[in-house]
């Protein structure tokens, strides 16, 4: 389990097995889990609260409540990866929605977001598959409703800011994303 | 589904979405605070629901890893250390960790038993009071509504009496919140938006009294939150902070 180990067989220990020793309360695990995965969490946080020194602070509490709850989570239910995403999202969302101040209003790009394939390798092949095929799926939306997803998912935008911000009404801007999601589950589960 | 010209349709209206949809919604991070809330209430409380919510987890959660990760600069692990309480930076031995973890345990037994203790001082003078005219059976048990905290230890014990319409709060005592907002408590009506019912406090018991035109809403389906909000403006129209404990109502 020493960190030096794992790093001169250049192996990584599963963060599922990490969470697991976390959940026993191994601070070195959680020291391993931390140096694994804040980078990209970082990210996340960092995408959705723009402010550098306001995301450091998600980003603390997203580790807080990691150390917490990691024995709630349920290999059955989610990859470790996806859970830790999830905590980032949400911890940055609940930040934003917290300051009326930190609403988006920048115009959306409606061009055509490319996925950067080499941004961060997946652990393991499921992992690279599902992510694939979200990018197939989202490839058959349309263009509007791909935009807005992708725009509500990186940057938190809630309905009415995304409204603001493409110019459209309300209703309409939810009726498109609304169908793009369903659209969505439907090609996911093909 | 007929589409008007400037594109408004059925999925745009005003009726509630399908809980697939609320459930999606939720996941992508469009909703505003108050309806994020309520949506987070009903995770702690609907099975179904929550079960909805980890699907589109597991379908969305992908795309986060299209970002490039970014180096975190090393005061923010520093910082976690610190908040985690682990005053040295240098790794502790297990025991060390488990003799803490156990340390922590105990506190937050003993607190909890010491919330129960004041709950049963504060049932049993009405019980005596009540022999004046003398109780059905069941008004001499209440049911303790837990609101749980992220990690599931208990924040807060709550007994709600319907009949004169108050909230008995009693918390397992926490700290304040280190950037100063106050603790507020809000009823959440199934679909429905949270409402507010004052302040809550994080080290004493006493009894909130819910306003007339809510208590039809005191349900075993409703939800009690508590957020940290700011302590200007309480009882506030809607939420804005970070649900901290949650429950859903036992009657």
């Amino acid at each position: 389990m020493e960190p030096d180990i794992i790093e001169r067989r250049g192996e990584r220990t599963p963060l599922d097995k990490l969470l697991k020793d976390i959940a026993l309360g191994s601070r070195q695990a959680f020291e391993t889990l931390y140096r694994d995965s804040s980078p990209q969490l970082f990210a996340i946080c960092l995408k959705i609260v723009s402010q550098r020194s306001e995301a450091e602070d998600v980003l603390q509490e997203v580790f807080a409540t990691v150390w917490r709850k990691a024995a709630q989570y349920d290999v059955e239910r989610a990859g470790a990866m996806s859970w830790l995403a999830m905590i980032a999202r949400n911890k940055a969302i609940d930040r934003i929605r917290s300051q009326p101040q930190a609403r988006k209003s920048e115009p959306l790009e409606m061009a055509d977001e490319i996925a950067d394939p080499t941004a961060s390798p997946q652990r393991d092949a499921q992992a690279s598959a599902d992510r694939e095929r979200l990018n197939e799926c989202l490839k058959r939306l349309d263009d509007r409703r791909r935009s807005l997803i992708r725009a509500a998912f990186f940057d938190g935008s809630t309905y009415e800011e995304l409204a603001v911000r493409i110019g459209s009404p309300l209703g309409t801007v939810k009726s498109w994303i609304r169908r793009g999601l369903m659209q969505l589950r439907e090609c996911l589960e093909q | 589904m007929s589409v008007t010209a400037d594109g408004f349709d059925d999925l745009g209206g005003q009726s509630p979405p399908s809980d697939d949809l609320a459930a999606a919604e939720y996941v992508l991070g469009v909703l505003e605070a108050a309806p994020r809330l309520a949506a987070e209430a009903r995770i702690a409380s609907d099975r179904t629901f929550a079960d909805l919510v980890s699907a589109w987890e597991r379908r969305l959660a992908p795309l986060a890893f299209e970002l490039r990760p970014v180096d975190v600069p090393s005061r923010v692990w520093t910082r976690i250390q610190e908040r985690l309480g682990w005053a040295s930076a240098t790794p502790a031995s297990g025991s060390v960790v488990a003799r803490s973890l156990n340390f922590w345990r105990l506190t937050a037994g003993l607190a909890a038993t010491a919330a129960l203790v004041l709950l049963a001082v504060d049932i049993v003078p009405r019980w005596n009071a009540a022999k004046v005219s003398p109780p059905s059976l069941e008004a001499q048990f209440t049911h303790v509504t837990t609101l749980a905290r992220d990690d599931g230890s208990p924040g807060w014990l709550a007994t709600v009496d319907v009949r004169r319409g108050t909230v008995l709060m009693v918390p397992v005592p926490s700290a304040p919140d280190s950037q100063g907002r106050a603790a507020e408590l809000w009823l959440i009506p199934p679909g429905q938006a949270p409402r507010s019912l004052g302040a809550v406090s994080v080290d004493r018991a006493h009894r909130v009294v819910v306003p007339a035109t809510l208590r039809a809403d005191l349900t075993a389906k409703a939800v009690l939150a508590v957020t940290l909000e700011p302590a200007a403006g309480i009882p506030h129209a809607a939420p804005t902070g970070p649900i901290i404990a949650k429950g859903a109502i036992q009657l």
